[in-house]
C-alpha cells in the first residue's frame, strides 16, 4: 500500500542545541565593534575605509575561492567578514589600499581556503597574513611613521617602541588607565583596551571563545612580564604595561581563540594560552620585533596539534552486554 | 533544550521525571493487523516453519526456522497474511510477518508456555520470554565466555522524555519484586541492583533489591555509565572483575517476566510514552506489533507530509518511513515531530570548535574521529580515535556547530567494521 504522504527520515539525534557557525561568527563580529568604534572615532574616515575595504575584499576573496574550488558558497557563515575585520583591526588607519587587499588575499586564500576552508587552517588566517605583510612591507606597520599626520593629546609614540628603545623609564608617563581607555597609538581596533575587554568577557560568557585560552594567555603575559621586570626593572616594563599595549588583549581574545588553530582539550588550552603569552613577552623583550603577538600566535598554532594530544583518558567499555 | 545563554556552561540535558499526576495509559485497539519483525533474513523462508494462511495463537512463538533462536511472540491470535523481507537499521535483513487478528471474542491464547514451564527455569525463560515487552535478553547467561555476577534492573529511561520504565516502578513495585525474585531463582544470582532516579528511591525500596540512584543528567542511565558509576565500589572490592559481566533488564521486562511465571499468561502489551506534536506526553499500552497508524488514531494525532516520527527517543531513536511501522518489544517511546520542529542539518566541514569533545561522556576525541570518519578511514578511526569506546549517546551531534551528522557516521563506521570482521572470519 503506498503511503499517503512521505515522512522525513533522518538519523538520530532529532534535537539540536541550536548553535551554528554563523551565530558564533556574528556574535564575535558584534563584539569587535566595541574596539573598532573607538578606532573610527579617533582615526576617522581613513580607519573606516580600511575596515570596510578589508571586510568587503575578504568576502570577495571567499566568493572567488568558493567559485574556483567549486565548493558551496560560505560567506553566509560570517567567517570571511570576521577575518577581514580582525585583519583590519591590526592595521594602522593609514594603511594603503593595496596592502589591505593583498592582506585579505593572504588571509582568505593562503590562510584559509587552500586548506579546504574553515576548519582546515593550521594558522589563524589573519595572523598569517599579518606576519607575511610584516616581513614583506614592515614599513607600513611602523605605527610612529604611519600615524605621524595625526594630532593627539597624548604621547603619540607607539609605547612598545619606546620601551624597546629606551627602557621602562620612557613609558612611565603612560598610566594604566590611559592605556586601558585607548590613549595610545596603535592598530585601528587594538588600542582601546576597555572595548577589547568588554567584548572578550562577553564572548567568554557566551562560550563563543574559550575562556581557558584567553585567561591563560593573559596570565602568561602577566607572569612573564613580571619576571622580566623583576629581574631588570630598568630595561623591562611591568606586567600591566605589556598587557595593555600592542596586540596583547586583542591576541588574547580574538587571535589565540580561533577554533581551527587552537586545542580543544582543557589542559592543552591552558598550556597553549600560557605559552602564547610567554612567547609574546619573550619576543618583545629580547627578540627583534617590537610586538611579539603575531609571531607568538603563529608559533603556538604550530604547536597545537602536538599539545592537543594531551587529552583525558577515554573511558573504555568495562562490560560487554548484549 | 537549547544552548544556555552562558555558553561556557556545559549543556545539561535531563531525563524526564514521571509526574505524580501522570494519567493512566490509554489502551490502544488493533484495528485489523499486527506486524512482527523477526531478526532473521527472509531467505530462510525455504525452511520456514510458518506460512501464509497459518493460524497462530496469542503468545505463540513466531520464528522463521525451528532452530533460529530468535523469535517474537504474537500478541494476538489470527491468520498470517504476509511474510516478506524487511530492511532494518543499517540495511539489516529481517523478516516481517503480518497477522490479521481474530476478533476480540475469538482470541485464543497459546498454552505451550503454561504446559512446558510449570516451574520457572532459565531455559524456559529463554525459550518463551525473550519476546516479552521490554525485551528481556537471557543470552548472556548462556554465553560460555561470560560469568554473570550481577543483574541490574533499569528503572530508568534509555532516552530523554520517556517515562515508561518509571511507570512500572511507580505503580507496580510489587510485580517488579515478583520478577526480581524469579530472576534470582532462575539465575542463582543474588546480587540484583535496581537502578532508579532519585525521586523513586523510596518506592524502589520495596523491591527487595539493592537500590542505586542514577543521576538525572543525560546520559547517566546508559548501562555502561551505570556500571561505571553505580557499581564502581563493588567492582573495586573485587565482587565484580573488570571487565565485569553484568546482565541488564528493563523494569518493564522484569515485571512482565514475573507475571508470566506467576500466572502462566504472557503479558503482550507494550507500554510506551507517546509525545505528540504539541509536546503533550501520554502513556499508551498497545499490543506488540500494533501498527503506528492505530496509535496515531487512538491519540487523534494527524501526520502530514515531511513530518517526522521517531521510535525510541530524541537522542538515540530511529525515524520511521511508514505509519505501518509496528510497535516492537523495546519501543519505549514514539515521538511525532512537526516538520517545522525539525532542526536543519548542514553540509559544512568540522571547524574544530571542540564542543563535541567537551560534551562526550567517555572522552572520545570526536574532532579527530569525525575527520577520519568523513574520509571513510574506519580502521584508523578505531585504532587512533577510540571509535569503539563510543556509547552512542548522540550528544556530540546535539552540540555540533557545523551540524555534522556525527552519530550517523559513527554508526555506519561501526557497522562497516563489524561486517568486515565477519567477512574475514568467514573467509
Ligand atoms: S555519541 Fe558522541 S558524545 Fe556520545 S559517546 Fe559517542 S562520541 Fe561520545
Ligand atoms: S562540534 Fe562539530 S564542528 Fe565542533 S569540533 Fe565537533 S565535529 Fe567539529
Amino acid at each position: 500500500m503506498p503511503e499517503p504522504f512521505k515522512l522525513t527520515v533522518s538519523h538520530a539525534p532529532f534535537r539540536h542545541n541550536g548553535s551554528r557557525i554563523s551565530i558564533k561568527n556574528y556574535n564575535i563580529l558584534a563584539a569587535t565593534l566595541l574596539a573598532v568604534i573607538p578606532g573610527l572615532l579617533v582615526y576617522g574616515g581613513a580607519a573606516l575605509s580600511v575596515v570596510t575595504l578589508s571586510v568587503s575584499t575578504a568576502m570577495i576573496w571567499e566568493l572567488v575561492m568558493n567559485y574556483l574550488t567549486r565548493r558551496p558558497y560560505s560567506i553566509g557563515d560570517g567567517n570571511a567578514a570576521l577575518m577581514g575585520m580582525l585583519f583590519a583591526m591590526m592595521l594602522p588607519a593609514t594603511t594603503p589600499w593595496w596592502v589591505v587587499v593583498v592582506g585579505t588575499f593572504f588571509t582568505i586564500v593562503i590562510g584559509k581556503q587552500i586548506y579546504g576552508g574553515l576548519g582546515g587552517n593550521p594558522f589563524h588566517p589573519a595572523v598569517l597574513a599579518m606576519a607575511v605583510l610584516m616581513l614583506s612591507w614592515g614599513g607600513y606597520f611602523d605605527f610612529n611613521a604611519a600615524l605621524v599626520d595625526y594630532q593627539f593629546d597624548f604621547n603619540p609614540v607607539y609605547p612598545l617602541v619606546l620601551v624597546k628603545s629606551f627602557g621602562s623609564g620612557a613609558v612611565e608617563g603612560f598610566s594604566a588607565i590611559d592605556l586601558l581607555l585607548g590613549r595610545q597609538v596603535g592598530g585601528i581596533g587594538t588600542f582601546c583596551g576597555l572595548g577589547l575587554v568588554i567584548g572578550g568577557v562577553y564572548l567568554m560568557l557566551r562560550g563563543y571563545i574559550r575562556w581557558e585560552i584567553s585567561c591563560s594567555f593573559i596570565a602568561g603575559i602577566l607572569v612573564t612580564a613580571f619576571l622580566f621586570h623583576h629581574a631588570n626593572p630598568e630595561a623591562y616594563a611591568g606586567a600591566g604595561f605589556h598587557l595593555l599595549t600592542g596586540y596583547s588583549l586583542f591576541g588574547a581574545f580574538y587571535l589565540a581563540t580561533e577554533d581551527s588553530s587552537s586545542p580543544v582539550n582543557f589542559i592543552p588550552m591552558l598550556i597553549y594560552g600560557a605559552l602564547g603569552g610567554f612567547l609574546t613577552v619573550l619576543i618583545r623583550n629580547i627578540g627583534a620585533y617590537v610586538d611579539g603577538v603575531v609571531f607568538a600566535i603563529l608559533l603556538i598554532n604550530l604547536t597545537n596539534p602536538l599539545i592537543d594530544k594531551i587529552r583525558p583518558k577515554t573511558l573504555r567499555k568495562v562490560i560487554n552486554y548484549a | 533544550m537549547k544552548r544556555s545563554f552562558f555558553g561556557f556552561i556545559k549543556p545539561r540535558l535531563t531525563y524526564e521525571a514521571i509526574a505524580d499526576t501522570q494519567a493512566e495509559p490509554a489502551y490502544v485497539q488493533v484495528s485489523e493487523k499486527i506486524r512482527l519483525l523477526l531478526d532473521q533474513p527472509a531467505e530462510h523462508a525455504a525452511e520456514i516453519v510458518l506460512s501464509v494462511g497459518d493460524h497462530v495463537k496469542s503468545g505463540q512463538r513466531i520464528q522463521t526456522a525451528d532452530d533460529a533462536g530468535e523469535y517474537e511472540l504474537s500478541s494476538k491470535s489470527g491468520n498470517i497474511t504476509d511474510i516478506v523481507p524487511y530492511l532494518g537499521m543499517m540495511q539489516k535483513r529481517m523478516t516481517a510477518v503480518t497477522i490479521a487478528v481474530d476478533p476480540e471474542s475469538a482470541q485464543t491464547p497459546d498454552e505451550t508456555f503454561k504446559q512446558e514451564s510449570p516451574a520457572p527455569t532459565l531455559e524456559s525463560a529463554a525459550r518463551f520470554l525473550q519476546g516479552l515487552p521490554g525485551k528481556p535478553d537471557f543470552s548472556p547467561f548462556f554465553d560460555p565466555g561470560k560469568l554473570i555476577k550481577a543483574i541490574v534492573v533499569l528503572g530508568v529511561e534509555r532516552d530523554l522524555m520517556a517515562v515508561t520504565n518509571q511507570y512500572f516502578i511507580k505503580t507496580g513495585i510489587e510485580s517488579i519484586k515478583t520478577g526480581i525474585d524469579v530472576l534470582r531463582k532462575i539465575t542463582g544470582i543474588h546480587n540484583v541492583v535496581l537502578a532508579v532516579p532519585e525521586h523513586l528511591v523510596q518506592v524502589a525500596g520495596a523491591s527487595g533489591a539493592g537500590v542505586k540512584t542514577v543521576d538525572s543528567e543525560y546520559p547517566a542511565s546508559h548501562p555502561q555509565l551505570i556500571v561505571r558509576h553505580i557499581l564502581a565500589d563493588e567492582m573495586k572490592s573485587g565482587d565484580l572483575s573488570a571487565p565485569a559481566d553484568v546482565a541488564f533488564f528493563s523494569a518493564e521486562a522484569v515485571s512482565a517476566m514475573g507475571a508470566a511465571f506467576n500466572t502462566g499468561q504472557l503479558p503482550l502489551n507494550k507500554l510506551l510514552t507517546f509525545i505528540s506534536k504539541d509536546g503533550n506526553k501520554r502513556l499508551a499500552c498497545a499490543p506488540i506489533g500494533t501498527p503506528l497508524k492505530d496509535i496515531l488514531e487512538a491519540f487523534n494525532e494527524t501526520v502530514q507530509d515531511a513530518d517526522r516520527i521517531i521510535f525510541g527517543g530524541p537522542m538515540t531513536g530511529t525515524a520511521v518511513y511508514s505509519i505501518d511501522e509496528p510497535v516492537q518489544p523495546d519501543t519505549d517511546m514514539i515521538m511525532i515531530q512537526d516538520r517545522s520542529q525539525i532542526p536543519e542539518s548542514a553540509d559544512i566541514a568540522c571547524i574544530n570548535c571542540g564542543e563535541c569533545v567537551r560534551v562526550c561522556p567517555v572522552n572520545v576525541p570526536v574532532n579527530i574521529l569525525v575527520r577520519l570518519l568523513e574520509a571513510e578511514k574506519y580502521e584508523a578511526a578505531a585504532s587512533e580515535a577510540e571509535l569503539d569506546a563510543c556509547i552512542e549517546c548522540g550528544l556530540c551531534t546535539y552540540v555540533c556547530e557545523s551540524r555534522i551528522p556525527i552519530f550517523q557516521h559513527i554508526k555506519l563506521a561501526k557497522h562497516t567494521l563489524e561486517r568486515m570482521k565477519a567477512e574475514e572470519s568467514n573467509a
